[in-house]
């Protein structure tokens, strides 16, 4: 009977503690919806041979688009309404800075913006400056545009160091989050992530700095964690013993 | 109590006999089998399991990559652009040929719309003035970044801006790469690199006497810098400043988002190298070196100023038209894939550069995957051919950027080694053979002649060239793969840039299940299975759970038999 009553205790205890180790996960997936998987998924279908090769450098050829000494200007837009917006709801000016002196206050980023997230309402018409205050590229680049005003639904910005750039485009009606990067190698992984929330979103991208969390964290732990490991395992395993006996 | 013991023992009498029962014959000792063969002959006849047919028997079944992609955008072919006469590339994929025109011309001296299909920046090759008035500029301004080749990613679970060097061999590589607009990858729904994007960092040519400016622009999250070896240049710039990228010695490495310039002035010409001297054991590996060619001066000079990828030099200078039908760049590497997945390892900088420059070991290192111009087997083929005709002249310019030695063999020639380190070889001390040794970071200059006089060549064919060392021509250990390449006689070619081989299907090589060890390597050509893998022996598995059921249960009892006690 004595026993039986261990058991539930154990149980009881059991329950709770996994549900205490399981909050901050059921509670990130809350805040972070199913907005990243889309985006991710879209990666999952690259070629399996390298018949590409040749193609992508004509391919950036044709667009509506300017490249000079202070870098590329590309689908640009300051009068095409999107489908659904009947006028320019808003007009916004954002000056963006970007460059490693803003991932500081990040210590797992190398590069950074001045801003990682921007609120607009929908249908509004976004003029952007886009100062960069390293030595070496960036780009802010929006993603997921409608692709019959947008090529390939992109809005790119590219300043090469020390320089500044600016473009004008206008969003859609619908409420949507969309994700604004820096392509050159490793740049978005390493800190220029952002994201423009049109409306009430789409709910928020992962691994934007100060916004969300990474979807691989690291561990951080330390060293030899598995002798303490051990060491809490056989105490708390004598700990029980002793009590039951 | 006598009972309890009885049992025991009955036990343990059981459980010898179903032992001995169950211990299959030819684990037995074998004077004890021959003893026994000599009352009763030899024991019967046992099926041995069958072959295990697998995938790669049919090849159809597999998934197997397009061998020659086709040329779209008309690549391949012979073609003059803005000026630039640039040669044909024999082989499947071929370099951008407008970003060849770029970098002879300069990117500030093309038309608009050739600028923009080369994919480079307007300021990625800047050539200025003539200052010597001999027809060809002399100011030259290169711009570098650097870029990270599969590497990790806070959300994906695979390697990002990825350069495969065979089917599914994805290791991290930091390349210098030419500054180039837009984005790193083919496209947005792709994780491809972009083509020009790639190992190894490109081979740099400038003329004799050059005033060159090289400009690192780290787009890298760790510090680098250019040493330029053997290349003619001042330790110290017109400012006093560090001019030979040497972190102990010379200068504070660039960091991340900030740029140096290198000044040099080359007075000698040769076939020389350059490459990055942070943590050089790691950067050099992971990457960041290249072949750096200074050209004799002459008239009207307008050198290719990079040759991305390396490989066949589609607009070769003066000099090296004077006296050669072809020039290639052969840049050859050798890669450790304990070095290099560690980027992919976390997305922390702080924890990658310790795992980088403090965990791993160089001198427990050693090297899986053989590179040329960034490519193993079978992709070498697709684009590091050397493709000739009879009668030819070809010079090759070879370096070794690896850590260990190559002895470089070339089937059906000999060729004549004519400079070394970027150095003359007095004619009389030419040396032609069919094996040559190239040491880590040396150069050796090549003249291939195919003349067939069973000497220089032994005539028309598909001639594999190699490192004859075993582990060089295998990927991670299974071959063929490594860095094996082939001189290739036109009549052996097919009009899309494939060779015509006699031997085997090459079909299982373009799969990543070959390189994963999954596929019997002569299954899909032994038609009755004899190499095809094997299937257990369900019987003897049935007997060595018997056993160890049985040594169970007496451990068990022998246990309890203890504690009793």
């Amino acid at each position: 009977m004595n026993y039986l009553k261990d058991s539930k205790a154990i149980g009881i205890f059991t329950g709770l503690s996994t549900l205490l180790l399981l909050l901050p996960i059921l509670v990130s997936a809350q805040q972070n919806n199913s907005n990243h998987m889309q985006h991710d998924s879209t990666h999952d279908n690259h070629h399996k041979s390298h018949s590409g090769h040749n193609l992508h450098d004509k391919q950036q050829t044709h667009h509506n688009m300017v490249l000079n000494h202070n870098g590329m200007m590309m689908h640009s837009n300051a009068n095409q309404l999107p489908k659904g917006c009947e006028k320019i709801a808003k007009d916004y000016n954002f000056t963006i800075y970007a460059g490693s002196q803003y991932a500081t206050e990040f210590p797992n980023k190398v590069f950074g913006y001045s801003d990682y997230e921007l609120n607009v309402e929908p249908c509004s018409r976004l003029a952007i400056t886009f100062i960069n205050k390293d030595k070496v590229r960036h780009q802010w680049m929006v993603h997921g545009l409608p692709r019959y005003l947008y090529g390939q639904g992109m809005f790119h910005l590219e300043a090469t160091g020390s320089k500044e750039i600016a473009g004008v485009f206008i969003v859609p009606s619908d409420h949507k989050t969309y994700l604004i990067h820096c392509d050159m190698a490793q740049h978005m992984e390493k800190g220029m992530k952002a994201q423009l929330v049109v409306g009430k979103g789409s709910g928020n991208l992962w691994a934007i700095p100060g916004v969300s969390a990474d979807f691989n964290r690291g561990n951080y732990l330390p060293d030899k964690i598995w002798i303490a490991g051990l060491v809490v395992f056989i105490f708390s395993g004598m700990l029980a013993y002793k009590l039951y006996k | 109590m006598f009972q309890y013991r009885m049992t025991t023992t009955t036990i343990f009498i059981v459980c010898i006999c179903v032992l001995l029962l169950a211990f299959p014959l030819q684990w037995y000792p074998r004077t004890l089998r021959l003893l026994l063969a000599e009352v009763v002959g030899a024991t019967s006849y046992q099926p041995v399991p069958p072959s295990k047919i697998s995938t790669s028997k049919n090849l159809k079944e597999l998934d197997i990559e397009q061998a020659c992609p086709d040329d779209i955008t008309g690549a391949r072919a012979q073609q003059e652009i803005t000026g630039v006469v640039i040669s044909a590339s024999k082989t499947c994929i071929a370099d951008n040929p407008y970003a060849v025109a770029a970098f002879v011309k300069g990117t500030n001296n093309i038309p608009h719309n050739v600028l923009m299909k080369s994919g480079l920046t307007p300021d990625a090759v800047e050539k200025g003035r003539d200052l010597d008035g001999d027809g060809d500029p002399d100011e030259i301004h290169i711009r570098l970044e650097v870029a990270e080749l599969n590497g990790g990613s806070p959300e994906l679970d695979e390697a990002t801006t990825q350069h495969e060097i065979a089917p599914g061999i994805k290791p991290s590589f930091w390349v210098f790469t030419p500054k180039m607009f837009g984005m790193a990858t083919e496209n947005f729904e792709s994780l491809k690199a972009r083509p020009m994007l790639r190992l190894p960092s490109p081979a740099i040519r400038v003329e004799q006497g050059d005033t060159v400016k090289i400009t690192l622009e780290n787009s890298h999250y760790m510090p680098h810098t250019i040493h330029f070896h053997g290349v003619d240049h001042s330790f110290v710039d017109e400012k006093n400043e560090g001019n030979d990228g040497v972190p102990i010695t010379s200068e504070k490495p660039v960091m991340p988002g900030m740029a140096r310039t290198y000044d040099i002035k080359p007075r000698q010409a040769g076939t020389m190298f350059y490459h990055c001297h942070v943590q050089a054991q790691v950067h050099v590996m992971m990457g960041l070196q290249g072949l750096f060619i200074i050209e004799e001066n002459r008239a009207n000079n307008w050198v290719q100023t990079l040759n991305v990828g390396a490989g066949q030099v589609r607009a070769s200078s003066v000099a090296v038209r004077e006296e050669f039908d072809q020039e290639y760049d052969l840049h050859y590497m050798d890669i450790d894939k304990e070095l290099n997945s560690r980027v992919k390892r976390s997305n922390d900088p702080r924890v990658i550069t310790q795992s980088m420059h403090r965990d791993y070991d160089i001198t427990d290192a050693t090297s899986d995957y053989f590179t040329l111009n960034g490519r193993s087997f079978p992709y070498t083929i697709q684009e590091s051919l050397v493709v000739v005709d009879p009668d030819e002249k070809i010079k090759l310019r070879i370096a070794n950027g690896g850590s260990e030695g190559i002895a470089l063999h070339t089937h059906g020639h000999k060729a004549t080694m004519t400079h070394t380190d970027g150095v003359a070889v007095k004619p009389e001390a030419q040396i032609t053979r069919d094996v040559f040794w190239i040491a880590s970071a040396q150069r050796l200059d090549l003249t291939l002649e195919t003349i067939n006089d069973g000497l220089h060549s032994y005539g028309a064919g598909v001639w594999l060239f190699h490192d004859h060392q075993g582990r060089a021509i295998t990927t991670d250990g299974i071959s063929p793969g490594g860095h094996i390449s082939a001189i290739v006689y036109n009549d052996y070619m097919n009009n899309n840039g494939w060779p015509k081989t006699q031997g085997v299907n090459w079909s299982q090589f373009f799969t990543e299940d070959y390189y994963q060890r999954k596929i019997p390597i002569w299954e899909s050509y032994a038609p009755s299975g004899i190499f095809s893998d094997v299937h257990n022996d369900p019987v003897l598995l049935i007997r060595l759970l018997i056993i160890i059921s049985t040594l169970g249960v007496m451990l068990g009892l022998i246990i309890r038999l203890l504690l009793r006690r």
